[in-house]
């Protein structure tokens, strides 16, 4: 039996990168930048948020795009702040679906600057799937271990900035500093390291400088 | 686990081309995929996924076949290029960072179609 081959070169992922142009595009027309929050369950991503509503209070107005596999918590959370959170719930699935955001996004007021998306707690499924977003921003805890990002890598090499949470817990753990810096430049020499606590708010003025600053690149 | 989400558009842009192109159910024989060592895609699962989602679909029956380029860089600093092993991205003369130059593609290659 005789056999046929066409050629073709088309993206494996094109539906889900079609939904993510069509962010980026709107995104761009009203000038918003949009980050895309990764990492594991218990990071602080939620907490980092909460944070950042506090930072970034009359200086950039934002909304919050939940993913979770089951309840509306987080976005209750972070509607406690005054921030207007819209909730996915993603059921079985890993990760936020680009199409799921673009839908979420047309549901937030048109008064706002910028959107903070907390996508669902993996590691590994949300680094594949491009949303739109302006930057992935990796979040990573000092109570999960330093080697993590060797272990990850996708996302900590994809990541526009990378954020290290819990740092006041730092003196109660066996958890190397230098060893964890060291990894993260090993996957990505390029992003800046921010180093924070939401309890404490070390280092949340200089992660909120970045994402502003981020915004003032979109507004060309 | 992410396999499956990625093996789910696949299917849908083989559908699709299959569709655009008018052609009919059972004639697809293999789907060549490319994805380069950055995805970290397990092939089993892959596969796995690709049959159950193909299922009572016009490309039922059909194989995937996946193709995996590795790591190529280019140091930005010092120039040099090789191949690189995860989770390491850096130079290996410099210690600078380097820009990937291959292993990072997730394409659609070429559907093998029997003839009618």
């Amino acid at each position: 039996m005789s056999t046929a081959h066409i050629h073709i070169h088309r993206a494996v992922m094109d539906d889900s990168l079609r939904e993510a142009m069509a962010t980026r595009a709107w995104l761009a027309q009203r000038r918003w930048p949009m980050f895309n929050f990764i990492g594991s369950p218990g990071a602080g991503k939620t907490a980092l948020l909460e944070a950042l509503a506090g930072v970034l209070a009359g200086r950039l107005k934002f909304a919050v795009i939940e993913g979770d596999c089951a309840t509306a918590r987080d976005a209750e959370r972070v509607a406690a702040r005054g921030i207007h959170a819209v909730q996915i719930v993603t059921g079985d699935g890993c990760h936020l679906p680009a199409a799921a955001v673009r839908a979420a996004l047309a549901d937030l007021p048109a008064d706002g600057e910028g959107v903070l998306v907390e996508n669902v707690g993996n590691l590994v499924c949300p680094a594949a799937f491009d949303i739109g977003e302006t930057a992935k921003v990796a979040v990573l805890s000092v109570t999960e271990g330093e080697d993590k990002p060797l272990k990850y890598p996708a996302l900590f090499r994809k990541a526009g900035a990378l954020v290290l949470t819990k740092t006041d817990l730092l003196p109660h753990l066996r958890f190397d500093l230098d060893a964890c810096r060291r990894a993260l430049r090993q996957v990505n020499s390029v992003a800046p390291l921010f180093e924070v606590s939401a309890r404490s708010g070390r280092g949340l003025a200089a992660l909120a400088d970045w994402l502003l600053q981020q915004k003032n690149a979109t507004s060309g | 686990m992410h396999e499956v989400s990625i093996c789910q558009s696949l299917v849908n842009v083989v559908l699709d081309e299959l569709a655009q192109r008018a052609i009919g159910a059972g004639r697809l024989k293999r789907v060549r995929v490319v994805a380069g060592q950055m995805h970290q895609l397990v092939p089993e699962a892959l596969t796995f996924a690709y049959e159950l989602l193909t299922r009572e679909t016009p490309a039922a029956g059909s194989q995937l076949e996946l193709r995996v380029p590795p790591l190529e860089a280019a140091c930005q600093r010092c120039g040099w290029r090789g191949a690189i092993e995860p989770p390491i991205f850096l130079c290996e003369q410099c210690g600078a960072g380097v820009e990937l130059k291959g292993g990072d593609e997730l394409f659609i290659e070429e559907l093998e179609l029997s003839e009618t």
